[in-house]
């Protein structure tokens, strides 16, 4: 890849969004000031041009062509109509020595804020999954329903401006894209202090902004938390222009932007409400209509986050996929998935919530990333309540980051710095010495050849200026292939055949493998996989328990087996369910109908005769729970033997019947209990599972479970080692 | 307002043909057998030294490979490898002892170890190739568990120049069923 296709593909979605918003915005001029205009406009544009890329992926459009003519009639139509005229009254001119300052400051960043940008894109999620899902989406040129991947099911509207970009520049284009914004919401901020007749806490605010090193590392990427933060800000922005103007034209994008904020990230979705109880409540208090705006705020929000929701819901039944599944409950992601992820990311190992704030300005190895020393005053900006801006300011940035401890990583912060930036700067604004003194200050610990002496080494950072690699005098693979990640990708790419399907249990760096590559933890199909290939190796995994009820012989219409227990901490599973009439085994009647609850739609892995397979509640036991048969015709039957794991949750069961008088009733509430340890080997039963589910090879890191035991048997797997890149090892699937 | 009748429509229309209900009842599936090759040939449990793959179960005192079917052994070479049955299971050993450093050693005592226990003790008197076999106890092995076997040679011959140990030459170890 050379630099001038990716700098077209970046200039080129950024010109298109630009001028949508252009076009969205061109009635609006006494409102603005000619440069927040076109702020501004880039923002809205941008929400346009995803719900465009929406559309075109969902009628699988996604070509080069249409591209090009989607993004010339928007730009040409703009300049046609004149939309691309900023008229409006001008802000007073920046004092000198602010006007230096931000130059100095902004000029020395971007010189490395750029750099970073246009070198081969290697973030950790950008890879993972952003423009992983973004590749594939270019491949089919649309949204392919992807049910095996939970990150594909998560709110993209900004993933659709990189696929933009991606088809003309592949991943640096993307991550121009993501910079685009960055620089947009310094120019906002600083717009921000001078619509307010703060020049320099505009100045401050967007140097505190710009200089935040998680914020410069994240734009950097593609990643999409800086862009959410610019949209979150830009909402607020016209929020407060609407407050002074009442021009009921603003409603539209007020609306637009509140509801792109749900579709750039679903912890933005306080957005729509903070809008539309900021335009209630100044209307209800001027006695003013508040129907009007509050429908047309509320549709075109519609417009934006619905179409998410809609393709949730219809490929993989729930429309705030991947959570809610509790609420919503379907095949293709695990309640205790969405638990442990929760729980996971609500701590991120961290022993007490009252480490972040070191860990998350200071620090930032935990927590992947750091704001930076300045915000550990932030408590100072409390003192801007004072002023009705700082009121303004730190209430979007209370109500916009109320939903930070459902992930406390410091990219979540993203979307507050700059609330907090402009109102710490206008809590000093009064001391002009003072906001001078936070500001050099912030600079000098910010800048990214100092942080690195107090930040935990290998903190979210950035830590080089890769001028030769940006300009691709450097190969890209070069540069790449410092990333391990990379190199297994790569790897794999090489020995994997077009149409092959991978499986692991753990992987980064997908974004450049041009394979399906299906990961342990991403979905509900997954994880029964990877279930399936540890219970080899995990005896509490194995079907050692045999649990028998004997009871007199009659007739019944059904059988269930339910579950007496509640263990919050334990899952009850079953590998098989036999049933009996006298010695004799029932076969398996085409006829018969099984279900279960909950997770009815993995229940006939506990009748496949299969001993590496099993239902699973995939939720913590509960009483009530059951799996159960449904007959074609009354069915004799005296015994009935559950074959499961040791695990005491599996042993609180009672066997319950409906008799030919439709009742049902306990059959018995003691099962014979007896141990059947596994004493052969599972390991060609389990690949044999996997091969059947399409999976041709297996990617084994050092660091997996029973890694070792694929290093010395891969034999006994019915596996043949098929490449290995720095311990990491693919065995193909005889 | 024609137009947003109709777009209303065609959505609500769009989203009903979407509902489409997830089954909650299956048939029983295909019945799965027991997978041929559950216990992969008879050499499963044999390691060979002239295997690249051999080193990860090698868990000390055997030389590392140089491309030819044989490694120069220390002390006590062991092997891991993981049991598929327990019944009329061999110790199995194919070893060599080098006539150079027989002159040196003399005749070796060579014990024959399985998880730690000794199978066996055999004092050979002359060198050259040796081939070793003796049933395991049932009792010794678990199906499905890794074990450990080994040789426990008694004298080591110790080379004049780098001072390095060595005991056999072994080709294979491990247990046969």
């Amino acid at each position: 890849m050379h630099v001038l296709p990716i700098l077209f593909g970046a200039l080129f979605t950024l010109a298109t969004a630009w001028s949508l918003g252009m076009l969205l915005l061109r009635n609006l001029a006494p409102s603005f000031d000619a440069w927040e205009r076109r702020l501004l406009a880039f923002i809205a544009g941008s929400a346009c041009l995803s719900e465009i890329m929406f559309a075109l992926s969902a009628a699988k459009l996604v070509h080069r062509g249409v591209l090009l003519a989607v993004g010339l009639a928007s730009i040409g139509y703009a300049a046609y109509s004149g939309a691309l005229r900023s008229p409006g009254k001008a802000f007073e001119p920046l004092g000198l020595l602010w006007r230096w300052v931000f130059i100095a400051v902004f000029a020395g960043l971007t010189w490395y804020a750029f750099f970073n940008a246009l070198a081969p894109e290697h973030s950790s999620d950008g890879m993972a999954y952003h423009l992983s899902e973004v590749s594939i989406y270019q491949h089919a040129h649309g949204f392919p329903r992807i049910t095996n991947d939970v990150y594909a099911n998560l709110s993209q509207g900004i993933e659709l401006l990189y696929l933009f970009a991606f088809d003309f520049g592949r991943h640096s284009a993307a991550a121009l894209v993501h910079y685009a914004f960055l620089i947009a919401l310094v120019f906002l901020v600083l717009s921000y202090g001078r619509r307010i007749g703060r020049p320099a806490v505009g100045v401050a605010g967007a140097i505190f902004t710009y200089t935040c090193p998680v914020v410069l590392r994240d734009a950097t990427t593609a990643y999409i938390d800086v862009a959410l933060a610019a949209v979150l800000f830009a909402l607020f922005y016209l929020l407060q222009v609407w407050d002074e103007s009442r021009d009921p034209k603003l409603i539209v994008p007020i609306g637009i932007l509140a509801g792109f904020g749900y579709a750039v990230k679903y912890t933005a979705f306080l957005a729509l409400p903070y809008a539309v109880g900021f335009v209630v409540w100044k209307l209800w208090r001027a006695r003013k209509p508040l129907l009007g705006p509050v429908l047309v705020i509320g549709l075109s929000a519609a417009v934006m986050i619905l179409p998410w929701m809609l393709k949730d819901w219809i490929e993989v039944a729930n429309p705030f996929a991947p959570l809610a599944n509790r609420v919503f409950p379907n095949p293709y992601a695990h309640i205790s998935w969405e638990d442990e992820w929760r729980s996971y990311l609500s701590t991120y190992g961290l022993h007490s919530r009252w480490q972040i704030p070191l860990e998350a300005t200071v620090k930032g190895g935990q927590l992947e990333g750091f704001l930076g020393p300045s915000f550990l005053l932030t408590p100072l900006a409390l003192l801007a309540l004072r002023f009705r801006e700082g009121r303004q300011l730190l209430l979007a940035g209370l109500v916009l980051g109320s939903t930070y401890f459902s992930n406390v990583g410091t990219r979540f912060l993203i979307p507050v710095v700059p609330f907090i930036s402009v109102a710490l700067a206008l809590a000093v604004a009064n001391l002009p010495w003072l906001l001078l003194a936070l500001v050099a200050a912030n600079v000098i610990t910010c800048w990214p050849a100092v942080y690195g002496r107090y930040c935990t080494p290998g903190a979210w950072q950035i830590y080089e200026l890769p001028v030769k690699a940006a300009l691709r005098l450097q190969s890209e693979d070069a540069y790449l292939s410092r990333d391990p990640d990379y190199n297994i990708v790569r790897m794999m790419g090489r020995v994997v055949p077009p149409g092959g399907r991978i499986f692991a249990i753990g992987q980064n760096g997908t974004s450049y493998l041009p394979r399906e590559l299906l990961i342990g933890y991403r979905s509900a199909a997954n994880e029964v996989m990877q279930d399936i290939l540890l219970t080899p190796l995990v005896r509490d995994y194995q079907p050692a328990l045999s649990l028998k009820f004997d009871f007199p012989a009659r007739e019944f219409r059904k059988l269930r087996v339910v579950q007496k227990g509640s263990e919050p901490e334990d899952q009850w599973s079953m590998a098989e369910l036999r049933i009996f009439e006298g010695p004799n085994e029932l076969p398996r009647d085409p006829g018969w109908r099984l279900t279960a609850h909950p997770n009815p739609w993995e229940v006939q892995m506990a009748f496949d005769n299969s001993p590496v397979t099993r239902w699973r509640s995939w939720q913590p036991a509960s009483p009530g729970m059951y799996v159960e048969v449904d007959f074609p015709r009354p069915q004799p039957a005296s015994s009935v033997t559950v074959e499961a794991s040791d695990e005491m949750v599996n042993t609180k069961i009672r066997l319950e019947g409906m008799g030919m008088d439709g009742q049902w009733s306990t059959v018995s509430d003691h099962p014979v209990i007896s141990a059947h340890p596994i004493l052969s080997s599972l390991r060609m039963a389990a690949i044999a599972e996997l091969k059947t589910r399409g999976i041709q090879y297996v990617l084994i890191h050092p660091g997996d479970f029973g890694a070792d035991d694929f290093l010395r048997y891969p034999a006994a797997w019915g596996l043949r080692l098929a490449g290995e890149e720095n311990g990491t090892r693919l065995y193909r699937i005889r | 307002m024609f137009l947003i009748r109709a777009a209303c429509l065609l959505l609500c229309v769009l989203c009903l043909a979407a509902c489409d209900r997830l089954p909650q009842s299956y048939p029983p599936p295909e019945q799965r057998q027991p997978v041929a090759g559950f216990n992969p040939g008879p050499d499963a449990m044999m390691v060979s030294m002239e295997d690249s793959d051999a080193d990860p179960v090698i868990v000390k005192d055997i030389y590392p490979g140089t491309g030819i079917p044989w490694r120069w052994t220390k002390q006590e070479p062991t092997v891991k490898v993981l049991v598929f049955s327990t019944e009329s299971v061999k110790f199995s050993a194919d070893f060599a002892i080098w006539d150079d450093s027989f002159k040196t050693t003399g005749p070796l005592e060579i014990s024959f170890l399985v998880n730690g226990k000794l199978l066996d003790k055999i004092r050979y008197t002359t060198p050259g190739k040796k081939h070793f076999e003796k049933p395991v106890p049932a009792d010794w092995l678990a199906g499905n568990t890794e074990a450990t076997v080994a040789l426990s040679v008694d004298k080591l011959y110790i080379a004049p120049r780098s001072g390095d140990e060595y005991g056999v030459i072994l080709s294979r170890l491990g247990l046969k069923p």
